[in-house]
């Protein structure tokens, strides 16, 4: 029976597939460490790492079919979780391009998983600790007042330390609350281009939520939008208004958490989720700002879709994300302007219940519920894996011939040399 | 067989030995342990090993029944959508039922590959 040779020829393909490796494994000079591990997928489950996620334990854990290293010591249940992209050949290939923040060294990065700021600005970098008016930082909708108070504290703490390089900051703090209205239609397209580098700001940007900078973060978004056309003089307006020093702006870093050097569009993707959330919420300055937002969701969620649902992100950082948003914030989604990032879908349930105008939600809802059929279908479901040698129909009937195929049908695993199949349409 | 370097089908990654390959590189990737080029170059020799391995090793044959739902071509793949589906294996006189299938199916006569 077919499925009897499940194990037997599984075991020799994983046998196959080390051995072929072992040379790749040399020649990309990897860790003697882990290319031992390797080998020991095939030959004994000796290690525990191996036992909990290796191959053979994993394979196990689907239970498609009996193998032989199955009556050995049992492999821990590790809940799985099977790629959902058929191929991963574009995810791994976009892994070790340049502009992702995952080292090609293989070494670890731990500030990744804290969230890390991005290239700071040596001048800036310690205002961080200065721009965190943390009393309001869990609130849902922080009063404007409240915000601006802290808002001037903080500025006030920036203008004495900082003076002129810190102009742009303070001029992001006092006018938060106040939202502008200036949205420019080309941001979505240099977004677009940026939402790899997005990846990086996403993780700055979740640092800046958790120091509850949103209005902040918004007005600076804006003020980075509006930067080639004349925006920085309103914003000096705005913070005359609020009774401060008018300063220059210097658009690019003035957070210091978000003090990221590259094209100011690149900061874009991340922060101007900030400024949605704040339309959205206390004023009713909507309309161009809006409609961008809503085009430039759409057009994430592609991006989104073709970077493989966040599949290029390690799991560490995907896994903080997940958390960090919900804490931190509530119902307002901050991840989702980042388009690679799933984190932000949890988000989305609590947004369309606290957001009347939630906009947004509906459009992200289609895309939530196409991956979930994706995962279903690659998933384990009932599929066929396998090479035509014959595909003919007499009118309705179709009869074909197939050959070295993989058949999964009711969690149970086939091999099969040659199928032939009748049916009619 | 063939011969090295030439390229197989990326199709049985999406079976439960491919994934369960794909989910371990995702593991060790995300762990930096390896490098993704590294992973690329193993799932490489996978595509390779698992259609020598079936080509060579399985002798089983089954045949199987049902009412065709959905079929496409496309890109010298077939796609079928088959449901009320029954698999009778040869051999065993077992069958196997299922609601629906999903048969995905490359050309065996590619061209350059001798199979």
């Amino acid at each position: 029976m077919s499925n009897n040779q499940v194990g037997t020829v599984y075991q020799q393909i994983i046998q196959d597939v080390v051995e072929s490796s072992r040379v790749d494994f040399e020649e990309g000079g990897v860790d003697e460490h882990v290319l031992e591990e390797l080998k020991l997928v095939s030959l004994a489950l000796r290690f525990a790492f191996w036992r909990r996620c290796g191959w053979q334990s994993k394979l196990s854990q689907l239970g498609v079919a009996t193998f032989p290293w199955d009556p050995k010591p049992e492999p821990q249940p590790t809940i799985s979780n099977p790629p959902t992209v058929p191929s991963n050949a574009g995810n791994y290939q976009s892994m070790g391009t340049p502009p992702i923040n995952q080292p090609q060294s293989g070494l670890s990065m731990p500030q990744l998983s804290n969230g890390p700021r991005i290239k700071p600005e040596p001048g800036l970098e310690s205002s961080q600790g200065m721009n965190q008016p943390s009393p309001f930082q869990n609130q849902p909708m922080p009063p404007i007042q409240n915000a601006s108070a802290a808002a001037q504290r903080a500025a006030a703490h920036l203008q004495q330390s900082y003076g002129s390089r810190a102009a742009a900051s303070i001029n992001a703090i006092q006018s938060g609350g106040q939202p502008q209205q200036n949205g420019t239609p080309t941001m979505q397209q240099m977004q677009m281009m940026q939402q790899r580098a997005a990846l990086a700001q996403a993780q700055a940007q979740s640092q800046g939520m958790q120091q509850g900078q949103r209005p902040q973060m918004t007005q600076e978004q804006y003020q980075r939008m509006m930067q080639q056309n004349a925006a920085n003089q309103l914003a000096q307006q705005q913070a005359r208004q609020n009774g401060q020093h008018p300063q220059n702006p210097n658009p690019n870093g003035q957070n210091g958490q978000n003090g990221y050097q590259g094209p100011p569009q690149t900061d874009g993707p991340g922060d101007e989720e900030e400024g949605f959330g704040v339309v959205m919420q206390g004023n009713e300055v909507m309309g161009r700002v809006e409609i961008d937002n809503m085009i430039r969701t759409q057009i994430e969620s592609m991006g989104r879709h073709m970077e493989g649902g966040g599949l290029m992100l390690p799991l560490r950082e995907l896994q903080s994300q997940r958390h960090l948003p919900s804490k931190s914030r509530k119902g307002k989604n901050a991840d989702r302007g980042t388009g690679q990032m799933d984190g932000g879908d949890d988000d989305d349930v609590k947004n369309e219940e606290l957001d009347e105008d939630a906009i947004n939600s509906d459009l992200d809802d289609p895309d939530e519920g196409l991956n979930d059929e994706e995962d279903e279908d690659e998933g384990m479901g009932h599929i066929m894996l396998c090479m035509y040698d014959k595909v003919q129909r007499v009118k309705n009937k179709w009869f074909c011939v197939m050959k070295d195929g993989v058949l999964t049908v009711n969690g149970r695993e086939y091999v099969f040399h040659k199928a032939s199949g009748e049916y009619e349409w | 067989m063939a011969a090295t370097g030439q390229s197989f089908y990326e199709l049985y990654r999406r079976s439960s030995i491919g994934m369960a390959l794909t989910d371990t590189l995702d593991d060790l990737i995300s762990e930096r342990r390896i490098e993704p080029q590294l992973a690329m170059k193993i799932l490489a020799n996978f595509d390779r090993s698992i259609t020598e391995v079936l080509a060579e090793k399985v002798k089983a044959r089954l045949t199987f029944k049902g009412h065709l739902d959905t079929y496409r071509f496309c890109d010298e793949v077939w796609t079928f959508l088959i449901k009320d589906v029954t698999f009778k294996m040869e051999n065993s006189s077992q069958t196997v039922q299922a609601d629906k299938v999903k048969i995905v199916s490359c050309n065996s006569k590619r061209p350059g590959d001798p199979q």
